[in-house]
């Protein structure tokens, strides 16, 4: 990409339709001439802007950053113009014209991101023109190429013109559009017959542009066949276009009457001496018929099956006779470069993809649609550019560009810039330009088994590889999406693929297998969770799926079976559910992270259901009933297992340990016992007695939780097994908080985020300064800030990105908004200055996001001399925490990683050394409570393996519900009433010096009522 | 139709600049495109083009003239028109029912007032690099 450059002056060409139509291109060529020969190119830019709306007016031209209006400007104005203005400084009054001001401007079409990036050539009168009417196409200069091909050029002009421009075949191959006629313009016919062949049989699934373009522009393509059939000397062409595209049949065959009747098509075409007419063959939808050889032997009237090349169609095509085959859109871009020159189309694009690509873009994006843009566009600026990214703002997984031919790329390829090479380099192809943009939701297996049984049901089987080989393939796809695969399907899978490959007959097999070769390159572990784990994540397999919502949680938590039990008011049942798998349902609705809200279906189409506050409304509602089962004792009967730290995860590992009959004691160097449930969240969020009640509970069931008790300081870590603990589990997390590595961060008023909410939660009397700023876009950041609010600081937020990659939960964020708490995006502290010992300001700098990382979130780069200077008292840094483990003081040995966490298999939580295991932020840094209280239960589950002397190995199964609940009746009119519950909250007034809890948790009714929105998709996975 | 030589081409253009592009003393004040591509269709664009006709009828407004055109490369937002009042920037409506349509009419097409909760925005869209 070229680098931004500055230049003391933007002089805006429009390119609207219109004022490309009043010569407004040329005025741009005289710009640019005169601006050289006055020696300014390095101080001022030529740019093409979309239509301002006075077209009247055109050919305009603004001058940035003056916001001068100069109109109908003519050639012969330029010279005076550049020297005056430009040159000299004086802008030219005659010339310009000022537009009355509006009160509140809507934005300008080419201003909006969707429009903004896109280049018009082949959809140049997209919109604008009846597509109907030949004469709205020629008052937009349509049919001048032609009268320009047929008087002032000689075939092999036109020819050589078409191969300066670098014009490949936009059908997907890419074959260089000029060489192609050159090879039927050079071929002999016997009796000097030769055809030329629009393929319009566009067919693969996403994709829609040819379609779109015959409808919105038949004679562009009718012109672009006419100056390839004037270069290459045929006489009669077929436009082959499939039945099922009804309007863009009714459009062309409109189109060739009108033509016909103007004599544009037919004999001596404007006075020329030149024939050449065109006919529509219908095609029947086969999609091997987009192959060339293929559609050739359609057209003929003979079955549409391929075969074997050479003869290319060149030399033998239709009836034996040369032959060319360009598709739509490649003859669409013919008029605009016979008119503006091969020069000007080739300064476009890339260095061996020329001009613009129009793409359809489809799937998980929020705006889908048509695009045109400039070769060597990055991919990441089509989806979260001009697309606006991904719906629901999910998670982005991978793009399928080019269909059932094309592959996978991912996140990784963002930054590729779109064009040929590049595509085919990652194992895709350009293909007719669908794009299909899939986000976290999609289950990779299942999209290569989708596009694998399209090809299956389009192979025409003539040859065997395409014909035996892909129903292979799809068995084996089959076998791994009901969960039984093997480990050897994947190796058989890549070679069955790329046998077909090779051997295959034509292009429909060459290229079937590429999404299973893609999707097996960049989503192998997809393959292997599906195969070794039974386990589809994206929740999309239904053989291996309890439910989206269950398959979602780390704990597998039943939520479709308690959400059921909710809509027919059977809370106590709905609660036991929830106490099935979670020890800590209250703690759960309020502080969860909730992914299985992200799966939810429901949340498709309209919002997903509100299944964390469902949770918490079961809790509240039995603790206001007064209805809370008390909690018996389970006999202990096996041996004592120690755990250290009383986090999420070892609560978990304790109350799992329990039941099975073991003796665990937690260790815990605090006071109370809960980890950062205790002492991290803030009681807003967690009140101190729910989190308890459900401590209590736990040890009500066995559990020992010795607090004030430290290891490696109290107990060594060793001591432990000699005072009969038979099994360890560490869990100690991750609190030890990153530095910001700035200069000045060592000075009184830096404060550790998580000990200042320790000291605020346990003792009430945290330190907090007048002005408070804190770095970071965590959980732990969100806390630290609301906290210090509530204590009274002014508090700014500062975070490096937008609020989109905030990874704090979505619903904090926009409390900490509502409670004024202001964030400064895209800033990051760079120094921090003190006056006597004491911080006295930051100096921050403002970023801008760049290219895109692994995780498909934009980098932030520093803006230059965006500088500034914030005042504060206090800074709080919370952008990590690291584990600290002094606690080992050397003891064990116990692999460590290089970033300080404890390593384990992350199957079963065992660490090198036999009967010690670990689980939660310890291994993982940072994450969430639930990815903790799943470490617990599986470290629990490893150690009572490895206590009854069994294979610590884990053996997995698909999940099914236990429950089977029937579905409430809801009518259709009460359906339609429900939405997703605005979660009552305290207003922000009430909020201030205190710490009451924000949420207030749904009322009965308005829990039974989103209960009865659930889709039920537990009953559709059930199987029979 | 005779056919046609190269001069005639650029009649035209000419003819049909006089005719359909506004412009003062033409016969039009106001443009409406309806765009009608199979994605448009879908989304119900022949109920917009209807709609459109019905308010020119009940308005008698002899001087809109209505066409339509092929998709507008915003398939998401479907059906879309375009409306454009002379000496004004064309402005493209989104996610138009017959309501909308009543009140663009009434508002845009006849008092000269863009509705800026259905507009995407105004102008059009670059057609050159």
């Amino acid at each position: 990409m070229e680098k931004e450059k500055a230049y003391r002056m933007h002089l805006m060409v429009c390119a609207g339709t219109a004022c490309v139509s009043n010569n407004s291109f040329k005025i741009k060529e005289a710009l640019e001439k005169e601006i050289k020969k006055q020696g300014l190119e390095n101080e001022i830019l030529v740019v093409t802007t979309g239509c301002n709306g006075f077209c009247e007016r055109g050919p305009l031209l603004v001058v940035q950053p003056e916001n001068i209006f100069y109109q109908k400007l003519e050639e012969k104005d330029i010279p005076y113009l550049v020297e005056e203005h430009f040159l000299k400084g004086r802008p030219v009054e005659k010339l310009m014209y000022t537009p009355p001001k509006e009160k509140s401007p809507i934005p300008v079409l080419s201003d909006i991101n969707f429009f903004k990036k896109q280049v018009l050539i082949a959809l140049r009168n997209r919109g604008t023109i009846d597509p109907e009417n030949i004469d709205d196409y020629i008052a937009n200069d349509g049919y001048s190429a032609l009268a320009k091909a047929l008087t002032e050029m000689k075939p092999e002009q036109i020819i050589s013109e078409i191969k300066n421009s670098g014009l490949r075949g936009r059908g997907g191959a890419g074959f260089p559009t000029g060489m192609k006629w050159e090879f039927v313009h050079n071929a002999n016919s016997s009796n000097g017959e030769k055809y030329i062949v629009c393929n319009a049989d566009e067919g693969d699934p996403g994709a829609y542009m040819d379609r779109s373009l015959v409808e919105a522009d038949p004679h562009s393509i009718l012109e672009g066949m006419l100056i390839g059939a004037r270069a290459m000397g045929a006489k009669q062409g077929y436009i082959y276009i499939r039945n099922e595209y009804p309007l863009a049949l009714k459009r062309i065959r409109i189109a060739i009457d009108q033509a016909r009747d103007y004599g544009l098509l037919g004999e001596n075409i404007l006075d020329s001496g030149f024939n050449f007419d065109i006919n529509v063959v219908r095609g029947a939808g086969a999609f091997v018929c987009g192959e060339e050889t293929a559609l050739l032997a359609s057209v003929e009237g003979r079955l549409g099956e391929p075969r074997p090349r050479p003869p290319y169609p060149a030399q033998k095509g239709l009836w034996g006779k040369p032959t060319n085959i360009n598709n739509v859109e490649t003859w669409a871009n013919v008029p605009p470069i016979i008119t503006r020159g091969s020069k000007w189309f080739s300064s476009i694009g890339t260095g061996t993809s020329k001009g613009t690509k129009v793409f359809s873009v489809v799937g998980k994006v929020k705006n889908t649609g048509l695009v045109e843009v400039p070769m060597g566009l990055s991919l990441g600026e089509i989806v979260f550019d001009i697309c606006d990214g991904i719906e629901k703002d999910r998670k982005f997984k991978a793009v399928q560009i080019g269909g059932p031919s094309g592959g996978c790329v991912s996140a990784e390829h963002l930054n590729l810039p779109l064009d040929y090479e590049q595509l085919t380099k990652v194992g895709s192809m350009m293909g007719s330009g669908g794009m299909v943009v899939l986000d976290e939701n999609t289950c990779m297996v299942d999209l290569a088994h989708y596009f694998l049984t399209f090809s299956k049901g389009e192979s025409c089987g003539k040859c065997t590889p395409c014909r035996e080989g892909i129903p292979r393939m799809l068995e084996i796809l089959t076998k791994i999406k009901e969960g039984r695969g093997e480990m050897e399907d994947l190796d058989l899978l890549e070679n069955l693929a790329k046998n077909i490959k090779a051997t295959a007959l034509c292009g429909l097999g060459n290229t079937a297998p590429n999404p299973v070769l893609t999707t097996l390159r960049y989503f192998r572990d997809e393959y292997i969770s599906h195969i070794k784990y039974k386990k589809c994540h994206a929740g999309v397999c239904t053989d291996l799926v309890p439910s989206p919502c269950q398959n979602a949680c780390p704990i597998e938590t039943e939520a479709s079976s308690y959400i059921a039990l909710i809509a027919q008011g059977d809370f106590k049942k709905a609660l036991e559910v929830n106490r099935w798998v979670n020890p800590l349902p209250s703690v759960c609705g309020r502080v969860c992270h909730h992914p299985c809200e992200t799966r939810c279906r429901a949340g498709e189409v309209d919002k997903p259901i509100s299944i964390r506050s469902l949770k918490g409304f079961l809790t509240d509602y039995e603790k206001s009933n007064g209805q809370k089962p008390k909690v018996e004792p389970v006999p202990q009967k096996y041996e004592k297992v120690a755990i250290i730290g009383s986090g999420p995860a070892g609560l978990m590992a304790g109350w799992e340990l329990a039941k099975r009959g073991y003796q665990p004691t937690i260790f815990e160097s605090e006071s109370v016992a809960g980890g950062v449930l205790s002492w991290g969240i803030p009681e807003y969020r967690l009140p101190k007695d729910v989190l308890q009640s459900e401590i209590d509970d736990i040890m009500e069931m066995g559990v020992e939780i010795q607090t004030d008790t430290t290891i490696g300081k109290d107990i060594q870590i060793n001591d432990l097994f000699d005072q009969d603990y038979k099994a360890l589990f560490i869990a100690t997390g991750a609190l030890v908080n990153s530095k910001l590595g700035i200069p000045g961060e060592d000075t009184q008023g830096v404060i550790d985020p998580l000990e200042f909410l320790k000291q605020y939660n346990l003792d009430k009397k945290a330190k907090i300064g007048k002005k408070v700023a804190v770095i970071g876009g965590g959980n732990t950041a969100i806390d630290a800030a609301r906290t210090a609010w509530r204590l009274g600081a002014d508090v700014t937020i500062l975070y490096r990105r937008t609020k989109l990659e905030m990874p704090a939960n979505e619903e904090e964020i926009d409390e900490t908004l509502k409670e004024g708490i202001k964030i400064e995006f895209l800033t990051l502290p760079v120094e921090a200055y003190s006056e006597n010992g004491k911080l006295s300001k930051i100096k921050c700098q403002k970023m801008s996001l760049g290219e895109f990382d692994r995780s498909a979130r934009r980098r932030p780069q520093p803006i230059k001399g965006s500088e500034y200077e914030l005042e504060i008292d206090t800074l709080i840094p919370a952008i990590g925490q690291k584990p600290d483990l002094n606690f080992l003081q050397g003891n064990t040995k116990l692999n460590i990683s290089k970033w300080n966490t404890l390593e384990v298999d992350p199957e079963t939580m065992e660490t090198n050394v036999p009967g010690i295991f670990a689980g939660g932020d310890v291994v993982t840094g940072p994450a969430t409570v639930l990815e903790a209280m799943r470490a617990g239960k599986i470290a629990s589950e490893s150690i009572h393996r490895y206590l009854r002397g069994e294979s610590i190995s884990r053996e997995y199964s698909p999940k099914k519900p236990r429950l089977d609940i029937p579905p409430v009746q809801v009518s259709p009119e009460e359906l339609s009433e429900l939405k997703r519950p605005e979660i009552p909250t305290l207003s922000v007034e009430k909020r201030k010096s205190n710490f009451k809890e924000v949420e207030l948790g749904l009322t009965k009714e308005m829990a039974m009522k989103e209960a009865k929105r659930c889709l039920r998709c537990d009953l559709e996975n059930k199987g029979e | 139709m005779p056919k046609l030589n190269i001069k005639d081409l650029q009649k035209i253009k000419e003819k049909k600049k006089r005719t359909s592009k506004l412009r003062e003393g033409g016969d039009y004040k106001v443009k409406v495109t309806v765009h009608m591509g199979t994605c448009g269709i879908a989304a119900g664009a022949r109920e917009i083009m209807n709609a459109f006709i019905n308010e020119i009828e009940k308005h008698e407004s002899s001087d809109v003239l209505i066409t339509n055109s092929g998709c507008a490369g915003l398939c998401s937002k479907e059906p879309m028109a375009t409306i454009e009042v002379l000496g004004q920037a064309p402005v493209k409506y989104v996610d138009l029912d017959e309501k909308k349509v009543k009140e663009i009419f009434q508002k845009h097409v006849m008092g000269g007032n863009v509705v800026k909760k259905n507009a995407l925005g105004k102008g059009s869209e670059k057609t050159d690099a």
